[in-house]
């Protein structure tokens, strides 16, 4: 697949993402995110091999791949939580590691793996989380009650974190990321381990967010969920891009993302052959 | 008498009759011993903890069998079964889960009576090496105080008495808790147990140290009176007493422990019922209605201006009351921190300088401050952006510390005072700690920002998450020796002062020492924030190990 694969220069991308642009009606072309040659070693393990990656700005971008592709990685480098051993990123037009004050206050993070400060309750959380950003205490407050009822949490606020399901870490970290109206937010596997009701309300949130013309990035590894969510695809596999555009083009001919997604990353076809042939045969 | 009802008719051709007692001191040989076939390790864990616990046995016993005769024999073997009492009292609550027998929850599916079971789980908690321990010490306790025939038979009656009342109270202890130790509190408060090992460690020291001196045995004796018609320990006073031929009060002590027992078996089952019949705590807990609380900004931060200090500083009060962790080592230091120098003190041993071991005890908690917070320290990282946010954020921990620390400190500088009443000192002990404090806070906020480590979550005497203890090491050890070299220019005058008899002049040391403490912890915090803004993906890994 030549032309969805590595070989494509980034003025496609960027072309590509200026025809979706429009299609959109989202209006000029803007980069949300702009990563070149980025790397990334743990011991001997390359975890991200030189990614170069342009993110249009104002879309749903999703980013995919398999376990242990680089993903997470990959995002926390990009939102300054890990320092990458070669590359560039900018953030809204600002260097990461050179312009933090600028990058920082763009941007919202809810990564995967990392705790929250869980012996606060849901709103005692956004609350510090607000202030510590500079927000006016007042301003705060207002925009946590808010936040906290379209999420669903009102009932659960003031209960500690500590004591939250997974539905509601995801979507306490989520009203947190989203609490200084980000122009970037980032999103780890928002939706591992999270209920469809908790699913529901925080794709009706991020959906509203990313109309008002900011962007949403967020990775994971369920196709369906990409193909109705997003309008821009990158895909992952052994610290490498594979493919990245509109979803329509990473779909090319393929009859879904997830069989498209597959033969990119080299398991389409993978069959388990005549090895367990006595399974499910007479008895 | 039938207590397992066999679910369908033809299932079960012969009911056992035989109770449950039998089955049930089976199944606790039958899961000591695949506990052992599971991995060597264990069964050498084991092994050793079986030896170690017989010889100590073997060493109480013969100790308590040369106390026979002794005057105070009386006092300490009650005094001695008393603690033990209490310690099969507590022990289900720092380690919940010894016993798989004892858990009701898996036998909730079984269809047992209670009359049977709680006699069938009496009996097996007697097996183990804990009960063997404490029988020993029991039987020795009846050696040491048993004279003659009356003796003998009360010693016959109160060596099972007091197991039963041990192994039942320490079972009624776990039943009633038993929802409160599957959660999430639970698990907080084992966390905190390490710190009751601390501070009774400090205590039993002392108390050890005070026996030693003049008075010996005999001080107990207040204490010995009361404990003897306590439950634990009344059992073996009635030995003694019907030794002295005081039967009355024998056969009253003998009954205290009988109703005890009586009461705590009603008080279990009780318990065992409800925890069995009851809906399962979880759904209850999704059931319970929220606490309502005021937002945001309440209690100190309503006073100070908004912005980062306020905020942060609100967040790590929060902490110190409610992470177990951070909670633990806070009264653990606030413990320590007083008891060495005011039990100095009130021994006559001491000097108002020891003093001065409040303000390095709270010091140390400046240490590993990003450790503390463990990988939700990426929420902190996120907000800093420059030397001046990092400045901001140790600043306001430092003040949390100071806000504790400080009027902590002049009240242990001059309870000690008083009590030595060596009150020329007070202004030298002040100074030195103001410099000591100053001087922690700037080489903890230091060690923060270079050796940052994971602090485990879970478990009381995990304080650092393996392959990090060396840094732990460097980041406290070299810290504490920065800090006294730190402390060093308030030291020398003060030393000098003393050693060339210009008392009059020590009070000049507490200005001084203000001043130089300030000093120092400010440029300490500078450099620490430098280095913090500059290393904030290092600092996010090295705690997000935990």
């Amino acid at each position: 697949m030549p032309d969805r694969a590595d070989a494509r220069t980034e003025t496609d991308a960027t072309e590509d993402a200026a025809a979706g642009a429009s299609a959109g009606g989202a209006g000029e072309t803007r980069t949300a995110v702009r990563v070149q040659g980025l790397w990334k070693r743990f011991g001997d393990q390359v975890a991200v091999a030189g990614i170069d990656l342009e993110l249009p700005a104002g879309k749903f971008v999703g980013l995919v791949g398999p376990n242990g592709a680089g993903k997470t990685t990959t995002l926390s480098m990009v939102t300054g939580l890990l320092r990458p051993d070669m590359g560039r990123i900018e953030v809204a037009g600002h260097d990461v590691w050179t312009d933090p004050v600028e990058v920082k206050s763009r941007i919202g993070v809810l990564p995967e793996g990392l705790r929250l400060f869980e012996r606060l309750s849901g709103r005692e959380l956004l609350a510090y989380n607000g202030r510590l950003r500079g927000l006016p205490g007042d301003e705060v407050d207002k925009r946590a009650t808010q936040l906290l009822d379209v999420l669903d949490l009102a009932g659960s606020q003031h209960k500690l974190v500590v004591d939250y399901s997974t539905g509601m870490r995801k979507k306490i970290g989520l009203a947190a990321a989203l609490l200084h109206n980000p122009e970037v937010l980032f999103l780890d596997e928002p939706f591992e381990g999270v209920d469809p009701v908790s699913a529901q309300t925080i794709r009706g949130v991020l959906e509203r967010y990313t109309r008002s013309g900011a962007t949403v990035v967020f990775s994971s590894h369920v196709m369906e969920l990409v193909e109705s969510l997003c309008d821009w695809v990158a895909v992952m596999a052994a610290g490498r891009i594979k493919a990245r555009g509109t979803l329509a083009e990473v779909r090319g001919d393929a009859p879904s993302l997830q069989s498209a997604f597959l033969e990119l990353v080299g398991a389409g076809g993978r069959d388990a052959g005549d090895s367990l042939d006595w399974l499910g045969g007479s008895r | 008498m039938s207590v397992l009802d066999a679910p369908v008719a033809s299932a079960a051709p012969a009911a056992p009759t035989t109770g449950l007692t039998p089955i049930f001191v089976r199944l606790k040989l039958t899961l000591l011993r695949n506990g052992l076939r599971q991995s060597s390790g264990r069964r050498a864990v084991f092994i050793v903890s079986l030896v170690f616990t017989l010889l100590l046995a073997a060493g109480q016993v013969l100790g308590l069998v040369l106390l026979r005769g002794n005057a105070d024999a009386g006092t300490v073997v009650v005094l001695l079964t008393g603690v033990v009492a209490l310690g099969w009292a507590v022990l289900p609550l720092f380690f919940p889960s010894g016993d798989d027998t004892l858990d009701p929850t898996r036998l909730a599916m079984l269809p047992l009576r209670p009359e049977p079971l709680i006699r069938a789980l009496l009996v097996s908690s007697m097996i183990g090496i804990g009960p063997l321990f404490t029988l020993c010490l029991v039987v020795g306790s009846a050696i040491a105080l048993a004279h003659g025939a009356a003796g003998v038979v009360f010693a016959g009656l109160a060596v099972p008495l007091t197991m039963l009342l041990c192994v039942a109270l320490s079972r009624a202890v776990a039943t009633a808790n038993v929802r409160l130790l599957n959660s999430r509190k639970g698990r907080d408060l084992a966390v905190l147990s390490g710190l009751v090992i601390a501070v009774g460690i400090q205590f039993v020291n002392f108390g050890a140290q005070r026996l030693g001196r003049a008075g010996g045995l005999s001080t107990l004796e207040p204490a010995g009176d009361v404990v003897r018609w306590l439950p634990g320990a009344s059992a073996v006073a009635s030995v003694d007493a019907a030794s002295d031929g005081a039967y009355g009060t024998a056969v009253a002590q003998l009954l205290v422990t009988v109703t005890a027992l009586a009461a705590l078996m009603w008080l279990w089952q009780r318990t065992l019922v409800r925890l069995m019949t009851a809906p399962d705590g979880s759904t209850l807990a999704a059931a319970e209605p929220t606490r309502e609380k005021a937002s945001g900004r309440g209690g100190l931060a309503a006073l100070l201006p908004e912005g980062r200090t306020a905020t942060v500083m609100q967040r790590s009060l929060r902490y110190v009351a409610r992470d177990p962790k951070t909670k633990a080592a806070w009264v653990t230091a606030l413990a320590v921190g007083a008891i060495v120098p005011l039990l100095n003190a009130v021994q006559g041993t001491g000097s108002v300088y020891f003093a001065c071991f409040a303000a390095g005890m709270l010091g140390m908690q400046m240490y590993n401050q990003f450790g503390q917070d463990t990988s939700a320290f990426w929420m902190v990282a996120l907000t800093i952006s420059s030397p001046r946010d990092a400045y901001v954020e140790l600043r306001a921990r430092a003040y949390v510390l100071l806000l504790l620390t400080l009027p902590f400190t002049l009240l242990v500088c001059a309870v000690t005072a008083a009590l030595i009443g060596d009150w020329r000192s007070l202004p030298g002990a002040l100074g030195l700690s103001f410099a000591l404090l100053g001087s922690m806070l700037a080489t903890g906020a230091v060690a923060s920002a270079l050796f940052p480590y994971s602090i485990p979550q879970e478990g009381a005497f995990k304080n650092v998450v393996p392959g990090q203890g060396g840094l732990a090491w460097i980041s406290i050890l070299g810290g504490m020796v920065a800090a006294g070299l730190l402390a060093a220019p308030v030291i020398v005058p003060t030393v000098w002062m003393h050693v060339t008899d210009r008392h009059d002049a020590l009070w000049l040391m507490v200005p001084g020492g203000l001043v130089y403490g300030t000093l120092v912890g400010w440029a300490g915090l500078r450099i620490a924030a430098r280095r913090t803004a500059a290393r904030l993906p290092e600092i996010l890994a090295a705690v997000s190990k935990g």
